[in-house]
């Protein structure tokens, strides 16, 4: 999965915007979106609103957690506390990203905020980095990740599983010698000299 | 024994539960089927309802606004919105198909074996026609390039067919509150208590009946 895609999902979450024309009800497969009243706000989920402001129809509303302080706040647990704290979305970097290239016209301060959103990044990054690195050492088959964002969790994606998985690999008992093993030998078979067997 | 009958079990679940599954409830579980395809090593079962419901609400849908004005508001929202439910069921499916060509002997044989226990199979129709054509091809291909080889055996390369790394890390969510996951084969007491909502990096191997049984979901 690439960061495409999981921007395409975080384009789910719901903002509020200010339309600048009237609409009825439009009965989307996934509900209801509007009706749209110029001047007053609606909730629309993210990619209809970037696709609005695009065409100059609409102002987004920045949510609730998308202002200096609140991220100031967020910035400061995040660095005083050893664990991950939980994020304001699911999805603050994208929706950070889409609205603030989309429509900095609309949010105040807009470029204070892509710093604290960058800094948060860089710290939870940085936390990662580390717990990754103590995860390997341990060489441990488990870790809990409470509280990490979707795309966060994909940044160390093609890395850290198949780091362990190779881990793994060397622990187990050598193929071959032993056949009475928990597993049915066809999933100790490895992928690579397979391919290359080919 | 065990495995056929949470399964059957499953596929009831399954059938009532569509009848009351509203449309966004609907996306919201084929988006999570999607996410879990791509994620996990092995083919997972294929979503035979979730495809189809979704495609035929795309379809009246498409219907429905080829009266409206090209350039109307409406009109573009909801060819959005469908492009949106079409990338998901097309790359889904596509991801499915990148599976099969890697791993279509194991996967074949594993349908062979679920086929005779009775069991449900994992590939649609489709899926199931390709990959046979598919394996035909690539035998075909074997067998004549092989053929300029003498004294290497012709069946020699059937023998060590491409598995799936079933022991292969995954990020998952569990959905619910599950106990007792083992973690490590050589030590049973190490185990481990999923809450609802938690994430966690476990070998797939661990947690795929989970996944399959819709305990879980892939990250």
């Amino acid at each position: 999965m690439n960061p495409d895609d999981i921007e395409f999902i975080a384009e789910n979450e719901l903002v509020q915007v200010i339309s600048n024309f009237n609409s009825p009800v439009i009965a989307l497969i996934k509900g209801n979106v509007g009706p749209f009243r110029a001047g007053l706000t609606t909730h629309v989920p993210l990619w209809l609103a970037v696709n609005l402001r695009q065409r100059r129809q609409c102002k987004i509303v920045p949510p609730s957690w998308m202002n200096v302080d609140d991220l100031e706040e967020c910035k400061t647990r995040e660095k005083n506390l050893r664990i991950f704290t939980k994020m304001p979305s699911d999805h603050y970097i994208e929706v950070a990203k889409l609205l603030l290239d989309c429509s900095s016209d609309d949010i105040p301060q807009a470029d204070e905020i892509r710093t604290i959103i960058k800094d948060i990044w860089d710290i939870r990054m940085a936390k990662i980095r580390n717990s990754v690195n103590s995860l390997i050492k341990n060489s441990s088959s488990f870790a809990a990740l409470d509280n990490l964002t979707m795309f966060e969790i994909n940044s160390m994606m093609p890395l850290v599983p198949a780091c362990l998985s190779q881990i793994m690999r060397l622990k187990k008992p050598p193929r071959g010698l032993n056949t009475q093993s928990q597993f049915p030998s066809s999933i100790l078979i490895n992928t690579t000299n397979t391919t290359n067997s080919l | 024994m065990d495995d056929i009958s949470s399964e059957d079990i499953l596929l009831e679940e399954d059938e009532s539960e569509m009848m009351h599954l509203t449309p966004a409830q609907l996306v919201d579980r084929m988006q999570e089927t999607w996410i879990n395809e791509i994620r996990a090593p092995e083919i997972l079962p294929y979503k035979y309802e979730y495809v189809e419901c979704l495609l035929e609400h795309i379809n009246s849908m498409e219907e429905n606004i080829e009266t409206l004005q090209t350039a109307s508001l409406v009109k573009v929202v909801h060819q959005l919105e469908i492009d949106r439910f079409r990338y998901i069921i097309a790359s889904y499916l596509r991801t499915r198909l990148e599976k099969i060509e890697l791993h279509v002997f194991h996967i074949l044989k594993e349908e062979d074996t679920r086929i005779e226990k009775n069991e449900l199979p994992y590939l649609s129709d489709g899926e199931l026609q390709f990959a046979q054509e598919y394996k035909n091809s690539i035998e075909q291909h074997f067998q004549s390039v092989l053929s300029f080889w003498p004294g290497m055996p012709p069946d020699d390369w059937k023998n060590n067919p491409v598995v799936p790394n079933l022991d292969s890390f995954v990020f998952l969510k569990s959905k619910e509150n599950v106990e007792g996951v083992i973690i490590d084969d050589s030590d049973e007491n190490d185990i481990v208590d999923l809450k609802e909502g938690s994430q966690v990096i476990l070998s797939y191997s661990k947690i795929a009946d989970l996944l399959k049984n819709d305990k879980v979901s892939l990250l």
